[in-house]
């Protein structure tokens, strides 16, 4: 029998090294060198349509650990995209709002979201922990996150 | 300078306010990440990364170290505690240190555990003291054909010693060695795969590859299971007492174990899982009585305790004599020692003895802090894993995006860093193991760079090759490695566990 979900894989695999291929054609000579900037992208791609070729034919089954793993009800992928755009939200808005104030709302919403319910323990863990990251790095380590709104 | 004078002076950066706190900083750190159910040393590694810029590269690298063997450490408190190991590596101490912890006797399976480390780790760092300057006298002669063999055996023996599909492992290399193509050609200044945009054109930061693919990965699977509730058990643990037979019965497989734990941690691709799981069967087929095996033995626990204490030390080997790191815990230990600006190898002796030795120095004081630390604070130890879930994965986060931003300062980085996170989290979804891609990321670039002087060398001939009896014999077994289970279909370890991931 043929473990479908690992064909199918291969399939974008493949695709995937297709297009790398294409684009290690496409890059720009140099004369001088014997061994060029693409002979090893050249390699790795028919490396990898190799292994994609190999794992469509590969008639291993799939162990029931390996399925249990893969399946994931709708609420909990609601969930993992509900942190990803959070997280989004949080990179986009870093620079513009701040460190500080960003990171205190994403600790605290987030850990909320997620279903933690000591509302007064989750707001001074978030504040305290930014601003001790904050102290940390801007004036410990010297690498200075981005202050944003708040002029410190 | 000869190796007990090297010693001395490594013992004296060691022995340092600084050194000392650092190492228990580390020690501490890697214990309390280990813990973490689904964190393991390559996380605990990653997110201490930045924390490490601005501080002097020997102190640095002390407590990376510290942090690498006190998470391996701390992965056999959750698994005895909890049956939920933090790492791959402690896996095999949940098979008779859960059992026992069941009994009540959680105290004693903790003190055994200890110890057993301690020992293994002792151990371990006396031959890594007493092998690694060998192995690099030796090393200083490799040419880059060499080079290339040892790093392609590396990454052959990790794709296929891993977890589950072969083929899956393999792919899994060529996609991060494919990864690490974007960027400047550093011989030709081609610049390749970057599509234009001048973030790319550095390539892409290893700290992105290892928190997205690991931490954030993991992250995503702390998610899914966030209502286990195991955390909150309130369970008491028992007596640390061990009796006169208790002892008596480790110290066999504590002393052959640490041997051979450290063996296997110095080949490449096998580490501290694949250590303990051999020092489980080995006992358990040495033992007189193997049925007591699972329900709570005292060898039972030693044996991997010890192993995969050893093996973390074995490791050590191949990343200080050759610059080579042969697992993806080491790949990333590699990246740190880079971003520090020190270069392991044969000439980091010769170099920089006081980063060689401060590091072996430190490993013995880590492994008595270890000592320290798991024995009377365990009680207070446990309590950390009753930190909630949703607040681990908020910080967890924060921790990754934070150790990215504070490398790059732009935010570009940290949406590559969640691409990561998102490939790395399908990957585990689909049993493709991420530590080969993160080893081939690694190596990626040190090995076309290798491939191609030697190919300059012969002037484009793959002969040279032949000519070279290290590095063909080096490329036979590579090959040997990738062909024997490809063909065979050959059982792998099977670790029973989904939290795991191969070290």
């Amino acid at each position: 029998m043929l473990s479908r979900i690992n064909q199918k894989i291969a399939v974008i695999l493949a695709i995937l090294a297709g297009f790398y291929l294409l684009l290690s054609f496409n890059l720009p000579k140099y004369p001088n060198a014997i061994i060029d900037a693409d002979v090893v992208p050249k390699g790795l791609g028919l490396l990898l349509l190799f292994f994609a070729v190999l794992l469509y034919f590969d008639k291993k089954e799939e162990t029931e650990a390996e399925k249990l793993k893969r399946t994931i009800t709708k609420e909990n992928v609601l969930l993992l995209v509900a942190v990803l755009v959070f997280i989004l939200i949080y990179i986009f808005l870093l620079e513009i709002i701040g460190f500080l104030i960003m990171t205190a709302l994403f600790i605290f919403g987030c850990s909320l979201f997620l279903g933690y319910r000591k509302h007064v323990t989750n707001a001074i863990v978030s504040v305290v922990f930014s601003l001790v990251i904050y102290g940390l790095f801007n004036y410990l380590l010297k690498i200075n996150l981005p202050a944003g709104i708040i002029p410190l | 300078m000869d190796a007990f004078q090297g010693l001395m002076s490594g013992f004296q950066v060691a022995f340092s306010l600084e050194g000392v706190l650092f190492v228990f900083i580390g020690v501490f750190v890697g214990t309390f990440i280990g813990m973490m159910p689904g964190l393991g040393p390559i996380s605990a590694i990653a997110i201490m990364i930045p924390i490490t810029y601005s501080m002097d590269p020997t102190v640095a690298l002390v407590m990376m170290a510290g942090v690498y063997y006190g998470a391996i450490f701390g992965g056999s408190s959750s698994s005895i505690l909890l049956n939920a190991p933090g790492v791959a590596g402690t896996v095999a101490t949940a098979f008779d240190g859960y059992p026992m912890a069941q009994q009540g006797k959680a105290g004693k399976a903790l003190a055994i555990a200890a110890i057993a480390s301690f020992t293994g780790g002792t151990v371990s760092v006396i031959l890594l003291m007493l092998f690694t300057p060998i192995l690099s006298a030796v090393a200083v002669s490799f040419g880059p054909a060499e080079y290339f063999a040892l790093m392609f055996l590396g990454l052959t023996a990790i794709s296929s010693l891993s977890d589950g599909s072969t083929i899956k492992a393999f792919i899994s290399a060529t996609l991060g060695f494919i990864v690490v193509t974007i960027g400047i050609d550093s011989q030709t200044g081609t610049s390749r795969f970057t599509f234009g945009n001048p973030n790319l054109l550095e390539g892409i930061d290893f700290l992105v590859i290892a928190l997205g693919l690991f931490a954030l990965a993991e992250v995503s699977t702390l998610v899914l299971n966030r209502k286990d509730n195991s955390m909150s058990d309130n369970k008491e643990i028992g007596s640390l007492r061990l009796s006169k037979e208790d002892v008596k019965e480790m110290s066999g497989p504590m002393t052959r174990q640490s041997f051979l734990g450290f063996l296997i941690g110095v080949l490449p691709g096998a580490g501290a899982t694949i250590a303990s799981f051999i020092a489980y069967i080995t006992e358990k087929k040495l033992a007189k009585k193997p049925e007591e095996f699972g329900k709570g033995s005292i060898k039972g626990l030693a044996a991997p305790e010890t192993a995969n204490n050893a093996a973390t030390g074995g490791a050590f080997v191949p990343l200080l004599s050759l610059g080579i790191p042969g697992s993806g815990t080491t790949a990333v230990l590699l990246g740190a020692f880079l971003v520090l600006g020190v270069q392991p190898g044969p000439l980091l002796i010769q170099d920089r003895p006081e980063v060689f030795w401060g590091i072996i120095a430190s490993m013995y004081i880590g492994n008595i802090f270890l000592l320290i630390l798991n024995l009377p604070l365990i009680p207070y130890i446990a309590r950390v894993l009753r930190i909630p879930r949703p607040l681990l994965i908020s910080l967890v986060i924060i921790f990754s995006l934070i150790g990215v931003y504070a490398i790059s300062l732009n935010t570009f980085d940290l949406y590559m860093l969640v691409a990561f996170g998102i490939i790395g989290f399908l990957m585990r979804m689909f049993s493709f193991p991420a530590a080969p891609f993160i080893l081939a990321f690694i190596l990626g670039g040190m090995m076309e760079q290798a491939f191609r002087q030697t190919l300059t060398i012969s002037n484009g001939s793959l002969a040279i090759f032949m000519d070279k009896p290290i590095a063909l014999t080096l490329i036979i077994v590579s090959l040997l490695t990738i062909l024997f289970p490809m063909f065979t279909g050959r059982k792998k370890f099977n670790t029973k566990n989904d939290a795991g991931k191969p070290l």
